[in-house]
């Protein structure tokens, strides 16, 4: 039966993909990153970019030779997705000048962009259809669940859940789990207990406070439609390799292996199996805060969920079959958290976290660029001079509650933030087993800022400052608006 | 990939610091700030405008491409003139074999001796038309592939691809591997390849050591033939053979560039490349108005007082100079990074000095 379903979407897929090669001005662009990695700010900003005549985007050519004539929201194709609320993120970012609410749900956004070919055997005016899918970035972390089974997974978690950074955190659950003793029997209070502290240890290793990033499955953390569904009521089990019938292990496993059929399944099916460029968020800062176990674990979460995607050089037989993504960006976002002259470093420590997909990637021939972004620019650059001393610093509003240096900030009043300097060496920061480290013990420290006062077009709509989201367009768009 | 650092970054790891702006803080001149104990904030300029500048071409390198774009890598169009040329054609060659065929026949008539050696030659001729193409289209396609490698590098050097910069300096210097005298450059250019060097590093290397002394040995021949020009010019006595002279040199010049830099260009490759040529000037003739045309006109009055055919001489001259930069422009399988693109006055000094 899987296979007869699996055979049936390659099916669809090749379908669209001729279809779309026969048409030949379809776009997906996948946008991946973990929960708070800034997806949707992200996205809202290039929609913004896009749509906004007099947008800002020196690098982006076919905007800076003035061939884009518009770009506008269409209804998108698949009616059972909700769409991406473009408006209300705006609305946010610009008039409560606050970060748009994590996203809870899946949704949808297409974009047509009209323009003129500027050479080729077909030159005049020519539109560009871009589909782009937001979603949790915790349902992001179920991909590698694909390919494991219940024994291995639970195998891993307890594994990693021993480890010094995340033993204290895991305490409780692996006590009442070790409590249950070997091979209990299944009764649903026992399994809801489980499941319970088990999402507990996973929501508190997400805190800001630890930021650590692979801890599947990731519905646990945002359930969307499907809080209190059997489905998410199971946690890993000590030695359930051999699980008898009737067991808890047993249980387990069952809902195990229907969360992957009928949840990860059908979502990396419907969203990701189907793509032609990626752009990677990683949000370096939160983990590098934390300390080096949780660079290291974003890593390990990072390598994981690139292994599931398909990337390669594309030919004409790949396009019309195989879709494969051939261009892949890797982007440090909030690059705007500290100053230029220190993009470099992010860039050396983003090209380390990832090194791996870019291996793979470069293997089979995809293209790969790095670089530092800010879809949203939220601060400006200072020097501050104190006696002697000079620091290359940033200034802008940093969010209530942040603290540095001994300072706490209410959301109102400006700072010129020094972050501190990042390693020379990009392995610095991923050695050592620090974690939740306190705001003075570590060489640097990012504080998050507010979204700026928006300057505004002459037709009167926002206009959102940026760090390369110019670029990362002329990367992922400029050769399809050539 | 980001643009170079302002500063070096060595100075001993600084803590993590915060200032508090408060909007009643006193100004001080160019929106620089004094805050409590001391503390001064001066705004840096945006880096990422002059980011974005590095990422554009620039206009000299522009209107190169765009030249060599409309003649040396220009595809052929199949429109109704084309049809017309091959219909045309066709008919000429068939006309030609039935006078031939004709020929060829009469003489076995004669003597079947006097036929045998009709058609030898008729065979020699064949050989040689066949050969003559065969250069004719090399020559065609070096002309491209020197656009494409010019337009390739430039992309390379502006985005700092170091593979991609590898590859093309490898080209480059294939080009030249059959000079002796450029030996040395490749040796080093092989050895650069293979330590670790930034593209943009490499490019640059490339061009000081493969093509400083072609652009020197190009300069020269601009200056011979400006200077054989303004001197026939001055002396010629009816203005069509200074005409005629100045056209021949112009050709000489050009095709002598594209030897130089990439190799014979072939009577097609040479209209190709005088298309380019022609764009270039008509590209950079607007751009150079502040630069040059003052010059001429300056030095054009000059030596029009002293006397007239020394002007035209002088004029001829500086034509024939701009046309040889233009020529040297599109031929030149490298854009200009670290060498400069020289001007009429590099090249030509005399032009401005022989008057006063």
């Amino acid at each position: 039966m899987s296979l007869l379903t699996d055979l049936a979407f390659e099916a669809r897929v090749t379908a669209r993909s001729v279809a779309d090669y026969v048409t030949g001005n379809g776009l997906r662009l996948g946008v991946t990153g973990l929960s708070r990695a800034g997806k949707t700010v992200f996205i809202t900003a290039l929609v913004q970019a896009l749509t906004t005549r007099g947008a800002r985007l020196p690098v982006f050519r076919a905007s800076a030779e003035g061939r884009i004539t518009r770009g506008f929201l269409q209804p998108q194709p698949d009616d059972a997705v909700p769409r991406f609320a473009v408006e209300d993120h705006l609305a946010a970012l610009t008039i409560e000048r606050r970060w748009p609410e994590s996203t809870r749900r899946i949704s949808e956004l297409r974009i047509t962009i009209d323009y003129e070919r500027r050479a080729g055997w077909r030159p005049g005016p020519a539109s560009l259809t871009l589909d782009i899918v937001d979603y949790p970035g915790e349902w992001l972390l179920d991909l590698p669940l694909l390919g494991k089974t219940y024994a291995q997974w639970s195998e891993e978690t307890l594994e990693a859940s021993a480890a010094a950074a995340r033993a204290p955190l895991a305490a409780e659950w692996r006590g009442y789990t070790a409590m249950l003793g070997a091979d209990p029997a299944s009764t649903e209070d026992t399994t809801r207990r489980c499941a319970e502290l088990f999402t507990q240890y996973l929501r508190a290793s997400r805190a800001d406070l630890y930021a650590l990033s692979t801890l599947p499955p990731g519905r646990f953390l945002m359930p969307g439609d499907l809080e209190g569904s059997p489905m998410l009521t199971f946690a890993p089990l000590p030695g359930a390799a051999s699980a008898r019938p009737g067991s808890l292990a047993a249980t387990m496993e069952r809902r195990y292996e229907s969360y992957k059929a009928h949840v990860v399944k059908p979502f990396f099916r419907d969203h990701f199996a189907r793509l032609d460029r990626q752009i990677v968020l990683v949000d370096a800062l939160s983990a590098l805060n934390s300390g080096p176990a949780a660079v290291r674990d974003l890593q390990n979460a990072m390598t994981d969920v690139l292994q599931a995607y398909r990337a390669g050089r594309s030919n004409l037989l790949s396009t019309l079959f195989r879709p494969r993504i051939d261009r892949i960006l890797f982007a440090a976002t909030k690059a705007d958290h500290l100053h230029h002259t220190s993009h470099d470093r992010l860039e050396a420590i983003l090209r380390l976290l990832v090194a791996r997909a870019i291996a793979k990637a470069e293997d089979v021939g995809a293209g790969i660029d790095v670089i530092a972004l800010a879809a949203v620019r939220a601060t400006r650059e200072a020097a501050v001079k104190h006696g002697r001393e000079t620091l290359d610093a940033i200034v802008g509003t940093p969010l209530p509650g942040e603290i540095i240096d001994g300072e706490s900030f209410d959301g109102l009043g400006e700072a010129a933030i020094f972050p501190g300097d990042l390693p020379r060496d990009p392995k610095v920061a991923l050695r050592g087993d620090g974690l939740a480290l306190a705001e003075g013990d570590n060489d640097y420290r990012f504080v998050r800022f507010r979204p700026p006062l928006p300057e505004t077009t002459p037709e009167g709509a926002a206009l959102l400052p940026h760090i390369r989201l110019d670029r990362a367009l002329q990367f992922l768009l400029g050769d399809k608006l050539a | 990939m980001t643009i170079p650092h302002d500063r070096p970054q060595d100075r001993p790891s600084a803590r993590p610091r915060a200032f508090r702006l408060d909007p009643t803080d006193r100004s001080e001149g160019m929106g620089a700030a004094l805050l409590g104990s001391g503390v001064l904030l001066e705004p840096q300029l945006d880096p990422y405008a002059r980011e974005a500048a590095l990422v554009a071409l620039p206009p000299d390198e522009a209107a190169i491409e765009e030249a060599q774009a409309l003649g040396m890598k220009r595809k052929s169009r199949r429109g109704w003139g084309t049809v017309f040329g091959a219909a045309l054609g066709g008919l000429v060659s068939l006309s030609l074999w039935l006078w031939v065929d004709h020929l060829v026949g009469d003489l076995f008539a004669r003597t079947p001796a006097l036929g045998w050696f009709g058609l030898g030659l008729l065979g020699l001729l064949g050989l040689a038309a066949l050969v003559l193409l065969v250069r004719e289209w090399v020559g065609v396609l070096r002309q491209a592939k020197v656009a494409r490698l010019h337009a390739d590098l430039a992309a390379a050097r502006l985005a700092d691809d170091r593979d991609a910069a590898r590859r093309l300096v490898a080209e480059v210097s294939a080009l030249y591997a059959a000079r002796p005298e450029t030996a040395r450059g490749r040796a080093d250019i092989a050895q650069s390849s293979r330590e670790i060097v930034d593209g943009r590093d490499l490019i640059d290397i490339a061009e000081s050591t493969l093509l400083r002394p072609l652009d020197r040995a190009v300069a020269s021949d601009i200056a011979a033939a400006a200077k054989r020009v303004s001197l026939v010019t001055a002396i010629s006595p009816r203005a069509v053979f200074d005409l005629l002279f100045v056209a021949a040199q112009i050709v000489w010049l050009i095709r002598r560039i594209a030897e130089r830099y990439s190799g014979r260009p072939g009577l097609l490759g040479f209209l190709k490349l005088a298309r380019s040529v022609g764009a270039h000037l008509a590209v950079t003739g607007g751009m150079a108005v502040g630069d040059s045309l003052v010059q001429q006109v300056v030095g054009h009055g000059i030596a029009a007082k002293l006397s007239a055919r020394l002007g035209e001489g002088v004029l001829n001259g500086m034509l024939t100079t701009r046309v040889g930069l233009s020529a040297m422009a599109v031929c030149r399988p490298m854009p200009f990074g670290v060498e400069r693109q020289p001007g009429v006055k590099d090249v030509a000094p005399f032009l401005f000095k022989s008057e006063g």
